[in-house]
């Protein structure tokens, strides 16, 4: 039973699954040994650690702006104390299932943007490729080297109130987070770093050498020594330090748009001694804006003549552009097929089953149980425009009807999972709460190269009962330990 | 190196060094005339006028002046790009588009001085904050040039961080000079009998942290002669024009070695500076100083520009 003076005033739910305490409010045997230590420190050290640690971001510019007013303010991602744990065993299914998915999700993007088999095999609908805003006609019959598109994934995950972990969106155009995932495990040593002698837990540094390692196997074919960039739109951007964090960690550089140009199909940075080529770039910009001269013309945040110069074969792009179309929430829907179409395995993670609001079938049903549905808008990112059905009005749920009737392809509808709840510390109750969390595994495929990194972004949604974890949408995050067997 | 995060390093070198100087000129002016052997050099609007005219804001009325308004708007205005306030936010956003080639130690120490300095508040620096702010923002840019040395390979992006601070270093003291020359000028007619008004060369020296050194080296009581000698001349002297000089050549060669016999590189614009001034004697210097400063303050901002059209151009 739980008798610990820091969880005294610890409130259950039973309906939830508790990543702590298990049905009989027992503690799970993975967090005895935490558990008993953190008793050892009272409530207000927990307070003063959190002041601490939340210093302590600020201070090295961990940092994102928000503007109210046209006045920009510095806030740091909250980061929670409590750090969340995965065995060896649990984490071996988990690192198998996301790879497994980003290397099928490879097979459909260079299959869909060739051959098509699997529309052809009545596996894929067509209308759900050619009516994707993210597909890229531009793409078709080109392969990209070593035939790779999503080098670079992230794979969001929850553990339902069954304790199964389903997967809950595959990102594979800019996924961002894993640069916290570093400084988490940065901050939680720092600050409790006693706790970190009684467990055994997988390095998280290793991402950046891995990453530079896996860019350098995608080298355009007539380069020996590749030079690669990393592409920021800028200072200005939300996910900055993550680019800046990931040039200096992996030593290569740091560009913008402005600092390339294209020269005769090759690529070139503007340096101190003149023109260098570019043989690698791992583009942190959306696809519409990588080349104004070929996509949205008013770009200034990417190349003029980039795509010809990715066509020709003179520069690798990590990731592929046109890759949005496979991480579309309503492709998501036929992972487990896509999975045994390409790879002739049984899906390793479970998918949420997903209702379609294109087909007339689930339309009818969605429309009859929003209360019971979240309703999500298949090519957004950051947690917008969702609708959790059991949260809206009755005047609400008539306008998500309206809306999904007006565009049925751009909608999907999901039943509400019960995301896992964590011990989270709460500052403004001075106490540790139960809150949802999710958690994002961040995967690198080149050639002859598959990582995942062994940790992750365990994210958390700080108010109260609010499912939707996204750091845009007032989301902390935890140190995520795995541990080693 | 790209060429743009190049400009971003050098500008970033200037002004950790702008803010520097200015802060130790407010401070070392202010309170030096609280107690100044003359009626002038304690009257408070021919203090505040000098604190202008060093971020080159002089006023012709200088009894208009109000002291609030001129600590405010030296120390924390950010519309006045030349604040302190301005210097450390340019500085810090320089830093931000070049944070993946300079050290997290480094950062750190910025951006903490980055929020101590945008959080200092306005009424406590007008009021009684003064020495506080001026001498944490001097022991804070000390702070970051021991991380520049310490924490940050000394390559191609040392080098650029060490030009600005050299180039602005050199520019800075030679506007302080500028500065107290005309002060001193001025002062000279305020005294009851002629005498050696060894005060202004005294605060010339602490506005440029040199006066220590220069007693170290001098037992006399400093003159104007000697202690111009000293501030421009002296190599050994780490606050002269000289040893900027000799830095900021040491520096270009780092990066430019091998242009040293272009007549169109930075290089031999600094080379050649440079050597101008390792054979000029202060009695040279002595016969028009005013025209020796404004030919200094030009020939270093030929240098700036042409480093920009050598290497930053982008």
């Amino acid at each position: 039973m739980n008798t610990n003076p820091i969880f005294s005033s610890y409130q259950k739910d039973s309906k939830l699954f508790d990543e702590i305490f298990d049905e009989n409010q027992n503690v799970r045997p993975i967090y005895q040994k935490i558990l008993d230590l953190y008793s050892d420190h009272s409530i207000q050290d927990f307070a003063a650690l959190n002041e601490k640690a939340k210093a302590s971001f600020f201070n090295q510019g961990i940092t994102f702006q928000v503007y109210n007013d046209d006045k920009a303010q510095e806030k740091i991602f909250p980061f929670d104390l409590f750090p969340r744990i995965i065995e060896a065993e649990e984490w071996e299914i988990l690192e198998t299932g996301v790879l497994q998915r980003c290397k099928a999700l490879n097979e459909f993007l260079w299959d869909i943007y060739h051959n098509r088999n699997i529309i052809r095999d009545g596996i894929v609908p067509i209308e759900l490729i050619n009516s994707s805003g993210n597909y890229l006609k531009q793409m078709m019959n080109f392969t990209p080297p070593n035939k790779i598109y999503n080098h670079i994934s992230g794979t969001d995950l929850i553990k339902h109130s069954d304790g199964n972990y389903y997967v809950l969106e595959d990102n594979i155009r800019c996924p961002s987070g894993v640069s916290y995932v570093v400084g988490n495990r940065n901050a939680l040593k720092r600050a409790l770093f006693g706790v970190f002698n009684h467990y055994e837990i997988q390095n998280v540094t290793d991402y950046s050498e891995n990453l530079l390692e896996m860019l350098e196997s995608v080298k355009p074919h007539s380069v020996d020594s590749p030079t690669c960039v990393i592409l920021t739109p800028g200072v200005y951007n939300s996910a900055y330090y993550e680019h800046s964090f990931l040039a200096k960690t992996s030593g290569i550089e740091l560009v913008e748009g402005r600092d390339l140009f294209v020269e005769n199909d090759f690529v070139y940075m503007k340096t101190i001694y003149g023109p260098k080529r570019v043989d690698v770039i791992y583009r942190r910009i959306d696809d519409d804006f990588i080349d104004p001269d070929v996509f949205n013309k008013d770009s200034v945040l990417g190349v003029k003549g980039l795509f010809s110069a990715y066509i020709s074969g003179n520069v690798t792009l990590a990731n592929a552009p046109g890759t949005g179309v496979a991480d579309d929430k309503a492709i998501y829907t036929y992972m487990p097929e896509i999975i045994k179409y390409y790879l002739k395995e049984e899906p390793v993670l479970k998918n949420v089953h997903t209702y379609h609001c294109s087909k007339p079938d689930d339309l009818k049903f969605i429309l009859e149980n929003i209360d019971k549905l979240v309703i999500k808008p298949v090519d957004e990112a950051g947690g917008y425009g969702i609708s959790i059905g059991n949260r809206l009005t009755k005047e609400e749920i008539e306008k998500v009807k309206t809306v999904i009737k007006q565009s049925p392809r751009k909608y999907i509808a999901q039943p509400i999972m019960s995301l896992s709840v964590h011990a989270t510390y709460i500052e403004d109750n001075n106490s540790f709460e139960q809150r949802h969390v999710d958690l994002r595994t961040f995967t690198l495929l080149g050639q002859d190269k598959e990582f995942v990194l062994k940790g992750g972004l365990t994210r958390v949604a700080l108010k109260k009962g609010n499912l939707i974890v996204n750091s845009s949408q007032g989301g902390g995050s935890k140190d995520t330990w795995v541990l080693k067997k | 190196m790209l060429a743009r995060v190049a400009n971003d390093l050098f500008w970033m070198g200037r002004y950790i060094e702008r803010a520097e100087h200015t802060a130790r000129f407010l401070n070392v002016n202010y309170f030096s005339s609280l107690d100044a052997p003359n009626m002038l050099s304690q009257s408070r609007p021919f203090v505040l006028n000098s604190v202008y005219g060093m971020v080159d804001d002089r006023v012709e009325d200088e009894s208009t002046l109000i002291e609030e308004e001129v600590i405010y708007n030296v120390g924390l205005n950010p519309e006045k790009l030349y604040s302190i306030l301005s210097c450390i936010k340019a500085a810090r956003q320089n830093a931000n588009n070049a944070r993946d080639l300079i050290s997290t130690e480094f950062y750190e120490a910025l951006n903490k001085f980055y929020h101590f300095v945008m959080n200092y508040p306005k009424d406590k620096l007008v009021k009684n904050g003064l020495y506080d702010f001026t001498t944490t923002v001097t022991e804070n840019t000390a702070i970051l040039r021991a991380k520049i040395r310490g924490t940050i390979f000394h390559n191609e992006i040392y080098a650029l961080i060490l030009l600005g601070i050299n180039i602005e270093r050199a520019t800075q003291i030679t506007r302080i000079i500028q500065t107290k020359l005309h002060d001193a000028e001025k002062a000279i007619s305020s005294y009851s009998k002629p005498i050696k008004n060894s005060y202004e060369w005294t605060t010339l020296l602490k506005c440029a942290e040199s006066y220590d050194m220069m007693r170290g080296l001098n037992r006399r009581t400093p003159s104007q002669l000697s202690t111009l000698e000293f501030l421009i001349l002296n190599p050994n002297c780490p606050r002269s024009v000289m040893n900027s000089l000799n830095q900021t050549y040491a520096h270009i060669c780092q990066i430019g070695g091998n242009n040293i016999n272009n007549l169109n590189s930075s290089a031999f614009l600094i080379g050649k500076m440079r050597a101008e001034y390792q054979f000029k004697t202060i009695s040279e210097i002595q016969q028009d100083v005013r025209k020796f400063i404004d030919d200094t303050l030009c020939c270093l901002m030929d240098i700036s520009s042409k480093l920009e059209e050598e290497y930053f151009d982008y």
